[in-house]
């Protein structure tokens, strides 16, 4: 450090000439092949990069018109069910106010856009600002080039200040609803005060009928009933007894009932012959009926004989009479 | 730093006494702080007009250019390459598991581009070019200034400049410039192979995303910042060999090179990072 000018131009003073005149083999070639190495990469990568940016696509434009483009980006995809078919191509404003978005959309991705597709532009929380796109009939028309459409923002941020008034609200409520002279508070309290009665003498009873001794009426109530009950029960083991009788005895009402119904059974069976024999009675009746109407109707032709007969008899007599006038009063009275 | 009695003074050191006055100081500081920049940029001016013109290339300097070309870059080259790959193989790793486990996994491979061949893998080329190449080269020169090697030069008639400085000028601004474009292609390659495996199923969406990423002003960007790294790189070493006489103090010199080239490689880095985020 005191003496550094004597030392370093001695050591080199040699060495460096020799050491750059130290023979490459093949050293243009190596160059070359160097320098072409490095210009394929060069021009590899800007050409991947002119691939990359779209620049060799054929592509068709697309123009959505926003009220607000907050969000959008130069270069920002445009998706349809997910995947990238358009990126932004720029952003300008309309002379009515309006973003006008361009998008490039390829030729081989515009079929999936229709003349009734729809397009949305969704901001979300977190991440950025998305454009979709949305087909719902794709056998529609396509879409055609230069096309202008409006797109349907969908805000999450824009909805947080309405979500916020209606939280407020919300939390409003609840104070007054959890406030010491809230209807709540005094509600609990009054619950608090029934399960007190609840757990004390009387219970659900007390509860119920507000007072002890209404309580006490119902519980005396209850007791009467079920000696009464108690009543009712021998009374029908008794009319079972009278009823349906106990073994051996005959005073039993069912046994009697059973003896009435086997007498009435063979009453039943005397009357049936008797019916039967009334049947056949009412048979003959009806035979001596026929008998009776075949004889009117001989009764009725013998009688239209013994007319016509009758009537020939007095045609005669009047025919006697004419020829031969046995009566001789012929006179003729003149009024 | 009472030197030893018996020794001669150094005129440097006897600069730095404190016989001198502050203004003195820093007058002489100011000083060479300017004649160093002023330097630099002269040189640059000159370097930019005689890469420009096609004398430059006759056939005496044409071999010693190919030889600079060379021997700065293909040494440095496959070792470059290969720890580029490994940091970019173990920064995709970190960045796509960590932005996996927050859910983020489909920011993680623009995040790798940006900070790998946006951003590092240029700086890193820059500075392992000055550390193979330049700074040796600047030496180099150096020593065959105080060897009489130029001055021999300017004898002959001849420009030294053109001579010795030129190619290794070139030299070192095509080794940056190659260094970070085979460092970038391998990055991208291996940012992909890790996100996606051995497959060519993400192809579409990683070149759409790299379409992205390098927007035109991005790439714009990148370019200039690799180029002005490579400028600064290869330059200011240079001057630094060129033009300190023996006079001045010859290490403190050096680093002040060093010192220069490093703020130079910041501004740039600054600059970029403001045109690319702001």
């Amino acid at each position: 450090m005191n003496d550094p000018t004597p030392t370093p131009p001695t050591a080199a003073d040699g060495a460096p000439p020799v050491e750059t005149l130290r023979p490459v083999a093949h050293l243009e070639l190596k160059a070359a092949a160097l320098l072409l190495f490095t210009l394929a990469l060069i021009v590899g990568s800007g050409l991947y990069l002119l691939y990359a940016r779209g620049a060799f696509e054929p592509t068709q434009t697309l123009v959505l018109t926003a009220d607000d483009s907050e969000g959008v980006v130069v270069g920002m995809d445009m998706t349809f069910s997910g995947f990238p078919i358009g990126r932004v191509r720029r952003i300008e404003l309309a002379d009515s106010g309006n973003a006008r978005i361009l998008i490039d959309v390829p030729r081989k991705d515009a079929h999936w856009l229709r003349a009734s597709s729809v397009f949305t532009l969704v901001r979300g929380l977190v991440g950025g600002t998305n454009i979709r796109a949305y087909s719902g009939i794709l056998t529609d028309d396509p879409l055609p080039d230069g096309a202008v459409r409006p797109v349907l923002r969908g805000d999450a941020t824009a909805e947080i200040p309405q979500l916020m008034a209606t939280a407020r609200e919300l939390l409003t409520n609840l104070n007054a609803l959890t406030s010491p002279d809230a209807a709540l508070g005094s509600s609990l309290a009054n619950v608090k005060t029934l399960t007190d009665r609840l757990n004390g003498p009387g219970g659900a009873l007390g509860v119920l009928m507000g007072n002890e001794t209404d309580a006490k009426k119902i519980i005396a109530t209850l007791e009467r009933t079920n000696a009464l009950l108690a009543r009712l029960d021998g009374m029908a083991a008794r009319a079972d007894r009278q009823v349906l009788g106990s073994d051996g005895s005959k005073d039993a009402l069912v046994p009697e009932v059973r003896a009435a119904v086997a007498q009435l059974n063979g009453l039943l069976a005397d009357t049936r012959a008797s019916v039967k024999k009334v049947d056949a009675v009412l048979a003959e009746a009806q035979a001596v009926g026929a008998n009776a109407r075949e004889a009117t109707n001989d009764l009725g032709a013998l009688r239209a004989e013994v007319e016509s007969n009758l009537r020939k008899v007095e045609s005669l007599v009047n025919e006697i009479n004419r020829k031969w006038p046995f009566a001789r009063d012929t006179e003729l009275k003149l009024p | 730093m009472r030197p030893p009695p018996g020794r001669r003074y150094d005129p440097a050191m006897i600069s730095r006494l404190p016989g001198l006055s502050l203004p003195e100081r820093v007058w002489n500081t100011a000083r060479r702080w300017a004649v160093a920049w002023w330097r630099i940029l002269y040189l640059g001016a000159v370097v930019l007009v005689l890469v420009l013109s096609p004398s430059s290339y006759g056939k005496g300097t044409r071999r010693a250019l190919a030889r600079h070309l060379y021997l700065d870059t293909a040494p440095v080259l496959l070792g470059f390459t290969v720890l580029a790959a490994l940091i970019s193989l173990v920064l995709t790793r970190i960045v796509v598991v960590t932005a996996l486990s927050y859910g983020l996994s489909r920011y993680a491979l623009e995040m790798v581009i940006r900070v790998l061949v946006l951003e590092l893998i240029p700086l890193t080329a820059a500075l392992f070019v000055a550390m193979r190449c330049t700074i040796p080269n600047g030496a180099q020169l150096s020593r065959l200034r105080q060897a009489g090697r130029l001055a021999a030069l300017r004898s002959q008639g001849s420009d030294p400049v053109r001579i010795e400085l030129l190619p290794r000028v070139i030299a070192g601004v095509f080794a940056c410039v190659t260094l970070a474009a085979l460092s970038c292609v391998v990055a991208l390659v291996l940012a992909y192979l890790g996100v996606y495996g051995f497959n060519m199923a993400g192809l579409s969406g990683y070149t759409r995303m790299f379409g992205q990423v390098f927007s035109p002003s991005v790439t714009m960007v990148f370019v200039l910042k690799t180029l002005f790294f490579s400028l600064a790189v290869a330059l200011i070493p240079m001057a630094a060999g060129l033009y300190d006489s023996g006079e001045r103090t010859q290490p403190d010199s050096e680093l002040g090179g060093l010192a220069r080239m490093f703020a130079v490689l910041l501004l740039i880095e600054t600059a970029s990072l403001m045109g690319n985020y702001y």
